[in-house]
């Protein structure tokens, strides 16, 4: 009697136990799929009680437009945070979008910071850009810079560009764009060239757009004033921080700001009758392979962490409730009214329009 | 038996070796030039011609290449004639230390060397410092004009060695023999010395011009500047700023390729043709003016004036800016610093991580290279049949065509949409760009050592019973050794430099010591990117006169 007993029951322990394990064993990923809550309650109990964040690994591929140190601190903060490793391609905007297109074949770019909005915009209406609605503080953004209705892409910083001119050079500084066309500054002027420029672009239409057709008898007037196209925004600060040349007009500002911090006999004005405000958007291709890193590294560009390295480097945060350190901050710097729609669809016309004036 | 195996081997190495150099060298040329007369997916040959004829912008940039390539063979000529005779015909040329020095402005990249100019002759620049009233000149510099007497500084040392050693060559000897037979000096001077000359100069012109076309370093510094814009610039613009246009690059990768090919065939036809037998079983003899007097204060004069123009101004300028503290505050004791060779130097930095990038990255490329090289080098071999001679074409092929134009053609290949392997956007994809691009070296200087072996020596080991292997390895390796060495130090020193192709094609986050240079006067760290220059020159140069100083045959390679 004790004897079947006992044997009964070491069968059915044996039966529930193999039925178990053989549950466990063989049904785990299908009951996981199809059942992520309960899964997720369980992994809650059973482990540390931390929030459903997923455990990220592996690689991201990161296409930045400068600043380098930014981008670099940015790269830094984010692997120590998470653990992805960053591969990072840095040049200008105009290199970037280069880049991208070489590769168009053979994509591996996750997420592009660019310096240029409509660029960004251009790259959304054709389609290449994953949503992300769920960003973390993407409602904190400047909704003017970003894609707060769709989330495609978020302007984590932005630049406003202004004229800069040596301080040696120039005892009073020009007040407006106009200045700059007098006889007393020809051949002492630069201006970046917006094909490799996103900011220099962006400066263009976006006056352009203000001013409309007429717009273009500036430009035309600083090349008869022979105002020189050079290089990206560095190229074109460097002669006058040597004195070789006595002002960048549409300069970046963090630039200039950085070098007068560092001791750069440089200064900036924002002139008078206003400028363009230059944001810096990034989003994550729809290519990516690596979409949570991407997703986790967009959160991290809007996060405090980041937006403080961003005040730090002397650009303006994108986030309205922060603000940015020894600078000019958004609400002192007046600015024409641009329309960011027209810009995205003339920026490849006005680009060549103007590199041909300037050849 | 052994003679058929033998047979067999060679058979399936040569046609192996001949695969290789075909998708390594010939397919991504041959792409080129489809994808620029096979755009819209249509076939049409006159595609290149028309895009580059249709736009006025186009036109000048050739015409702007054209002339530039001119100019520089004129004013080199200026440079290196009077001091190849000064070095072939006075005793200055007792001064082997010259030759190594006169090398020095030949081995500065162009884009470091462009750079050192600017700034010292740009507004407020080095050369103002110290001079305030030379700032006249400044505008003059900026200019078409400064931009040749660049190039002409970076090229003249190798058109000066050819006329030198031509000048050797025609040595006392044959003009003695004219003057015995009563010919006058004029007589003399237009029947002996211009033709013996002339072929050598028709030599060095022609790569002078191929080398100025193909460069890319100072037009994408100094070119820019000035808004002067040539075929390499142009490609480069084309892909890799926005908006991007391959079917124009190509068109102008094309053209680029035509005119060097051109080229290099009339250089082949002169040198078959006007090539004269110079060196005799007799030793030369060559009569030297004493450096005295007039002549030597003539002779000095001139030497130390071009070696201040072509090393003292650029490498004063690239010193000088990597000390300073304030770019803005000019040249003072106060103002310099050490601290940017520390910033660089430091452990984790990027400078650093370029720097040993760049020498691992030559290492690989370079210890590649040789392996291939001497392979096709033994393969061409001294044998003249059409597969020989198609390897042999191929295999010298990268150094004709200008770099960028073989980097466009990679890219293409590479990161083509049927491409298996998936080399693009890796780093064995800059390896195997360099490889492709340096492989000639090792193939000329292995070529040379073993045209220079008799056959007798291979077959007296076979007869000793050697097997192939051990005359190989006993034999036929001690001897070209030397060969293949210095194959190996010209890869790995170029390597070590090369911008454009590292521009291109480099994967994300990774830099090496060229690409970090040119990103610093980007971002404008000048002073971190001339201290960069100052070290992986430095090196490199460190490396070339040990190697130089060990090496056996010093004399046969200073050709």
């Amino acid at each position: 009697m004790n004897n079947t007993k006992g044997l009964s029951a070491l069968l059915l322990t044996t039966i529930i136990g193999a039925s178990l394990a053989g549950c466990s064993s063989s049904n785990t990923s299908a009951a996981n799929a199809s059942n992520p809550t309960s899964n997720a309650n369980t992994t809650a109990q059973t482990e540390a009680p931390q929030p459903t964040e997923k455990a990220l690994s592996g690689n991201l591929v990161v296409y930045s437009a400068g600043p380098e140190g930014l981008a670099t601190k940015i790269k830094e903060g984010f692997e120590a945070k998470t653990g992805v490793k960053v591969e990072m391609f840095q040049g200008t905007t105009g290199k970037i979008l280069a880049r991208m297109e070489a590769e168009k074949s053979n994509p591996v770019v996750d997420v592009v910071v660019l310096a240029s909005l409509p660029s960004m915009q251009g790259m959304k209406n054709d389609g290449l850009l994953l949503p992300y609605k769920e960003a973390v503080n993407a409602d904190k953004l400047v909704s003017d810079w970003s894609d707060t209705a769709d989330g495609n892409y978020f302007s984590y910083s932005a630049s406003a560009l202004g004229i800069v001119y040596n301080t040696k050079k120039v005892s009073t500084p020009p007040t407006s764009w106009d200045d700059l066309t007098r006889a007393e500054w020809k051949g002492t002027v630069n201006i970046p060239d917006p094909s490799l420029s996103g900011s220099a672009l962006d400066f263009i239409t976006g006056y352009l757009s203000a001013k409309g057709d007429s717009g273009w008898d500036l430009f035309k007037q600083y090349k008869s004033n022979e105002v020189a196209m050079a290089g990206a925004n560095q190229e074109a600060l460097d002669p006058v921080i040597t004195g070789a040349k006595s002002v960048v007009a549409a300069g970046v500002d963090y630039m200039a700001y950085k070098a007068k911090a560092a001791g750069e006999p440089v200064d900036i004005v924002y002139p008078a009758e206003g400028t363009v405000i230059s944001p810096r958007p990034a989003a994550i291709i729809k290519t990516s392979p690596n979409v949570d890193n991407a997703k986790a590294f967009i959160d991290y560009l809007l996060s405090d962490e980041a937006q403080a390295l961003v005040a730090k480097a002397y650009l303006l945060p994108g986030r309205t409730d922060v603000k940015a350190e020894n600078r000019a901050n958004l609400e002192e710097i007046k600015t024409f009214d641009v329309k960011w729609e027209w810009m995205n669809e003339h920026s490849d016309e006005v680009s060549t329009t103007f590199t041909q004036i300037f050849k | 038996m052994n003679i058929n195996s033998l047979r067999s081997f060679k058979w399936v190495s040569g046609g192996l070796a001949l695969f290789i150099l075909t998708v390594l060298v010939l397919l991504p040329l041959l792409l080129i030039f489809w994808t620029s007369i096979y755009p819209n997916e249509q076939l049409d040959i006159a595609a290149p011609l028309r895009t580059i004829m249709g736009s006025h912008d186009l036109v000048e940039v050739l015409l702007n290449s054209i002339g530039l390539g001119v100019s520089v063979i004129l004013l080199t000529t200026l440079f290196a004639l009077p001091l190849a005779w000064i070095m072939a015909k006075t005793d200055l040329g007792h001064h082997n230390w010259l030759d190594v020095v006169l090398l020095i402005p030949f081995m500065t990249p162009p884009y470091i060397g462009s750079m050192g100019w600017m700034l010292f002759m740009q507004t407020g620049g080095y050369m103002e410092q110290l001079l305030p009233a030379s700032s006249v000149l400044t505008p003059y510099f900026f200019s078409y004009g400064g931009m040749v007497l660049i190039m002409s500084l970076h090229l003249f040392p190798f058109l000066y060695l050819l006329l030198r050693n031509a000048l050797l060559q025609i040595g006392g000897n044959l003009e003695e023999a004219a003057s015995v037979h009563g010919a006058p000096f004029f007589y003399r001077f237009k029947r002996v010395i211009i033709p013996l000359l002339l072929s050598s100069y028709g030599l060095g012109a022609l790569l002078i011009f191929v080398k100025t076309i193909a460069e890319f370093g100072t037009p994408a510094t100094f070119g820019r500047r000035i808004g002067f814009y040539v075929l390499t610039s142009e490609i480069h613009k084309y892909i890799s700023s926005w908006p991007i246009d391959f079917g124009k690059a190509t068109s102008l990768a094309s053209l680029l390729l035509g005119v060097c090919l051109v080229m290099w065939y009339i250089q082949t036809l002169i040198s078959s043709r006007y090539s004269y037998r110079l060196i005799g079983g007799k030793g030369t003899r060559t009569k030297r003016y004493k450096s005295t007097g007039i002549v030597g204060v003539l002779s000095w004069g001139y030497v130390v004036l071009l070696l201040l123009a072509s090393i003292g101004i650029p490498y004063f300028s690239i010193i000088t800016a990597s000390l300073l503290k304030l770019r803005g505050e000019g040249v003072s004791w106060s103002n310099l610093t050490l601290k940017h060779y520390a910033e660089l130097l430091s452990p984790g930095s990027q400078g650093l991580e370029a720097l040993l990038n760049s020498f691992t990255l030559a290492i690989i490329a370079s210890s590649i290279a040789v392996i291939l090289g001497t392979w096709f080098a033994l393969t061409v071999g001294k044998g003249a049949t059409f597969k020989q001679k198609i390897t042999d074409l191929f295999s010298l092929l990268p150094n004709t065509v200008p770099g960028i134009v073989i980097v466009v053609g990679l890219i293409l290949l590479w990161n083509a949409r049927w491409m298996p392997i998936p080399l693009y956007n890796t780093y064995w994809m800059v390896v195997l760009t360099y490889v492709v691009l340096f492989l000639p070296y090792t193939v000329q200087y292995v070529k040379a050592s073993y045209g220079q072996i008799d056959s007798s020596l291979m077959q007296a080991g076979q007869v000793f019973g050697g097997s192939k292997l051990y005359v190989f390895r006993r034999i036929l390796l001690p001897l070209i050794l030397p060969g293949m060495v210095a194959g190996w130090m010209m890869t790995f020193t170029i390597s070590n430099r090369e911008l454009v192709a590292s521009l291109l094609i480099l994967p994300p986050s990774m830099q090496t010591s060229a690409t970090y240079i040119f990103a610093q006067f980007e971002q404008g760290a000048v002073a971190m990117g001339m201290a960069m220059a100052v070290i992986s020159v430095g090196v490199t140069t460190i490396l070339l006169l040990v190697l130089e100083y060990l090496s056996p045959d010093r004399k046969r390679r200073q050709r």
